[in-house]
């Protein structure tokens, strides 16, 4: 049963790639929501399958931002092994920081993420010479992909670089499937339904949230990496305080009980920015003053909404909501 | 050599009031368990509505009094109509709400004082220079560094003489028990929720002289914050002190030693301190 709904959450991820360009005039735009859907991805395998609130994946998003950034300006590399090292660094930074950050637990936690979130950025303003500091990285190509020197594709046109983007994004989505729906997902259930008890029946509690976290690291630094191709530039804003909390803010704004919802999430909140912003310069109020509902009254976020009135719709029990997240509330309740 | 004596006095000040900054989010989470990203908010209303009140002509004096008293009030009205509402959620809407009156209030004062800076003066008595010998230094800042050692000794008696300071600490160890002490919990929260606010507006009254108010001053206060209290050890007041000075000290040193890497700094002598002690400074595991 579990195998059909989650090839059910793929199918729609695949639909609305494919839906997308119907109805949207930029390519870049369609290209920005599934960039973010990838990192909050990234975000939601931790908050929603691991428990683990992280403030930090702007370090990761902007580490892949710059390692692209640097392997195309600087030396010229083709796309994949770029793509390759971006994802590589966004591991190595993500267990850096997870080495530090998964020795404590909770708050604690969130606190450590949110400090080195602000250390990789002044690290990013001072080192000048890598990262062109307060300027960014300019001049990021999209140079076309090839493999043993045969060209597969071009995405230097918007809309080509968003099929590739789409290509990347569905791979990731069905990656971070295969991993929530293996043993070691099913562990991590167990670690964010009660860690004590997993780590009672021997698990090293550690060890998975290191790994995880370092597989979130890599999925946003390729996340990062496609933002700077897409926008030509890998800015310091990528990598600031203000990127982790956005894509906190995405995947919460989605839900966390699967990984559609995170699809949800960005798409809703880089559509309604892109839209919002251009009628009213202080629409950050909006989003605060959603926050602050979703957090009263929508925890389940945008997903449980949609499931709510589906299931209103179908006259079905909101109950039978699926057993597998539905605990996430419950558990971590203040203690 | 002077101007390293300088510095050392500089980064006492810029400490101190990142203590003022730091010690209320660490009370508010060692009562209430949970990160407080309004916190900077409430810094950076203080030094707008200090600003407002020297524009309308008020005295500094009074202003420093009654700025802190109102976002204190303001603040435990929110804690008892709509933080609380959140208490029994998973923790992660504890910290999403605040994220959303952070960005409320941040962009309020863009659309109230507009999206630039503005200088605060400070009152008359305080303007200009001391000098004793060589040694030559702004009175403000001096006017500072006494004013919160003085009140940094009011909170931590507060703290530790009060019956309030005692719920207050024990409600840290363990809420329930205090609670089946006969204690009402609930008016505790506020109340510490309103001290927590009170303190961070009174840092902001202090600091608008200094670095004048801009409405982006609160993300930074508490980016600042955060790893003072990372730092110091969460839900600890000496912590919080000596954090806030530790990381007040080197940020002022490094700004003569390495202009570009002062910030950059504080976070590595995070790592260092994590390093050796995980659970911070003075933190309890």
């Amino acid at each position: 049963m579990q195998t059909i709904k989650e090839n059910y959450q793929l199918l729609m991820a695949i639909v609305v790639v494919v839906v997308m360009p119907l109805f949207m005039s930029s390519g870049l735009l369609a290209s920005e929501v599934l960039i973010f859907a990838m990192a909050v991805l990234g975000c939601n395998l931790l908050l929603g399958f691991t428990g683990l609130l992280s403030f930090g994946q702007g370090i990761f998003f902007g580490m892949g931002s710059y390692a692209l950034g640097v392997m195309l300006v600087r030396y010229q590399l083709p796309l994949l092994p770029t793509l390759v090292i971006a994802i590589a660094i966004g591991v190595v930074s993500a267990v850096f920081v997870g080495w530090f950050a998964i020795r404590q637990r909770s708050v604690y936690f969130v606190l450590l993420t949110l400090a080195f979130s602000q250390m990789f950025y002044f690290l990013a303003y001072t080192l000048t010479d890598i990262t062109g500091g307060d300027n960014g990285l300019l001049g990021v190509p999209r140079p076309p992909l090839t493999v043993l020197g045969v060209e597969l594709m071009e995405i230097a046109s918007p809309w080509q670089f968003y099929s590739f983007v789409a290509i990347c994004f569905i791979l990731v989505f069905w990656l971070l499937q295969r991993v929530t729906t293996s043993t070691f997902g099913r562990t991590l259930l167990a670690i964010r339904d009660n860690e004590i008890r997993a780590a009672a029946v021997g698990y090293n509690v550690r060890g998975f949230k290191l790994a995880v976290f370092a597989v979130s690291g890599g999925v946003t630094a390729l996340a990062g990496a496609l933002l700077a191709m897409m926008a030509g530039i890998a800015p310091l804003s990528s990598i600031e305080y203000h990127t982790s909390e956005i894509i906190l803010v995405m995947t919460i704004i989605g839900g966390t009980s699967n990984l559609f919802a995170s699809l949800l999430g960005a798409g809703f909140y880089v559509l309604s920015a892109d839209w919002l912003s251009s009628i009213w310069p202080r629409w950050l109020m909006l989003l605060g003053l959603l926050l602050m509902l979703i957090s009263l009254y929508m925890q389940q976020g945008l997903w449980g909404v949609l499931e709510k009135a589906w299931n209103a719709l179908r006259r079905k029990p909101a109950a039978a909501a699926p057993a597998l997240n539905s605990s996430a509330a419950e558990t971590e309740q203040r203690s | 050599m002077n101007v390293y004596v300088l510095q050392v006095v500089n980064g006492i000040g810029i400490g101190m009031l990142y203590f003022l900054l730091a010690v209320g989010l660490s009370i508010i989470f060692g009562l209430l368990r949970f990160v407080n990203f309004a916190h900077g908010a409430f810094y950076l209303l203080g030094a707008y509505f200090c600003y407002q009140a020297i524009a309308w002509g008020f005295n500094f004096w009074l202003t420093l009094l009654v700025v802190p008293v109102l976002i204190g009030a303001a603040g435990w009205a929110l804690e008892r109509t709509v933080l609380r509402r959140v208490y029994d959620k998973a923790h992660e809407f504890h910290i999403l709400i605040t994220v959303g009156l952070a960005l409320i209030i941040q962009e309020g004062v863009i659309m109230v004082w507009g999206p630039l800076g503005a200088n605060v003066p400070p009152p008359d008595v305080l303007q200009g220079i001391v000098m004793w010998g060589n040694f030559i230094y702004p009175k403000y800042r001096l006017f500072v560094i006494a004013f919160t050692a003085v009140f940094a000794l009011f909170l931590w008696w507060l703290l530790e003489g009060t019956r309030l300071g005692s719920a207050v600490r024990a409600g840290s160890e363990s809420t329930e028990m205090v609670s089946l002490l006969g204690i009402n919990v609930m008016r505790i929260f506020g109340l510490t929720f309103g001290l927590g606010a009170a303190t961070a507006a009174l840092a902001g009254v202090l600091a608008a002289p200094i670095r004048g108010a801009e409405p982006f001053m609160g993300l930074e206060a508490i980016a600042i914050a955060f790893v003072i209290v990372v730092v110091g050890g969460m839900g600890s007041f000496a912590g919080a002190l000596v954090g806030g000075l530790l990381i007040g000290i080197v940020q002022s040193l490094m700004s003569t030693l390495w202009p570009e890497g002062a910030r950059l700094m504080i976070y590595v002598a995070m790592g260092a301190v994590l390093l050796l002690r995980p659970h911070g400074l003075l933190g309890r595991g």
